[in-house]
């Protein structure tokens, strides 16, 4: 009797051989939606010299520096300057000057120097450079004296 | 009016998102369906810097001409890293909807030569319910 029940019990542990306990799962899932964000951090205002002919003050000549700015974002956004608006000039300066705000950027994206907006659509990291030139034309010339001028970047 | 109010500032919330840090303005896009002849929306501008800034929120068009909209507050002084929230209310002017650009505008280093703006802009899109 005995010997017969260790065989049902050893019978039965064989068919319950090779069956996986069965578990139980669930799927967490989680969402995450991320809309289009821009963060501009200027790192250094620019500096504009006069040129030699006194018909050019820019970031771009000799002893000038173009403004930094540090540019993050998830893409999907656009990057631009405004025309500049906001200029001190000395009151020795009565002619009339064309202001041109451009920018490039190097790092995640590639922008080559320009005044258009670009679409930046990829995130990434980059560092952009704003220039500013100011040019007299005819026989006008920058006087001496302090100038200024805001430039505006713009993320959007 | 008071109504009005009411209702835009429970839309302007059910659209706030976890304000985040060192983020110039979020969120920077947003769609809002309104009962009213105004829209709300409340975007959180952050400072970035390790200093503190001057901060200014402007409303504008597509074809960036300013907009008579409420802002509360529209200047303020923002400390390092720091983020705040901004309540802007729109009218629909008698439109069914509306376009605008609200925007973040800082100048973190002024008085020198070459000063140059940040502005980031949210571009938000409001629909008028009947």
């Amino acid at each position: 009797m005995k010997s017969f029940g260790t065989a049902i019990g050893a019978t039965l542990l064989v068919a319950c051989m090779g069956q996986a306990a069965s578990a139980t799962t669930q799927n967490v899932i989680f969402n995450g939606t991320i809309s289009p964000t821009c963060t501009l951090v200027i790192a250094t205002n620019g500096t504009m010299t006069v040129s030699p002919d006194l018909q050019s003050l820019s970031s771009h000549n000799s002893g000038g520096s173009a403004g930094t700015v540090t540019l993050t974002t998830t893409g999907g956004v656009s990057l631009s300057v405004d025309p500049v608006t906001t200029t001190t000039v000395p009151s020795a300066d009565t002619t009339s000057t064309t202001w041109t705000p451009t920018y490039s950027a190097a790092g995640a994206h590639s922008i080559v120097e320009t005044g258009s907006a670009t679409a930046i659509t990829t995130p990434g990291a980059d560092l952009v450079s704003v220039n500013l030139a100011g040019t007299k034309s005819g026989s006008n010339r920058f006087s001496n004296g302090n100038y200024q001028a805001t430039v505006t970047l713009r993320c959007e | 009016m008071t109504h009005v109010r009411t209702l835009a500032t429970a839309m302007a919330v059910a659209l706030m998102p976890i304000a985040a840090g060192a983020q110039s303005m979020s969120p920077m896009r947003g769609e809002i369906n309104s009962f009213t002849d105004v829209f709300a929306v409340r975007v959180f501008p952050a400072n970035p810097y390790d200093q503190k800034i001057r901060v200014e929120i402007h409303v504008y068009d597509q074809d960036f001409q300013p907009v008579d909209a409420r802002i509360s507050p529209s200047v303020f002084q923002l400390g390092s890293q720091a983020s705040r929230s901004v309540l802007v209310v729109v009218p629909f002017g008698g439109a069914v909807e509306r376009k605008v650009r609200i925007c973040t505008e800082s100048i973190p280093f002024p008085n020198q030569q070459t000063q140059i703006k940040a502005q980031i802009c949210g571009k938000f899109f409001g629909h008028r319910k009947s």
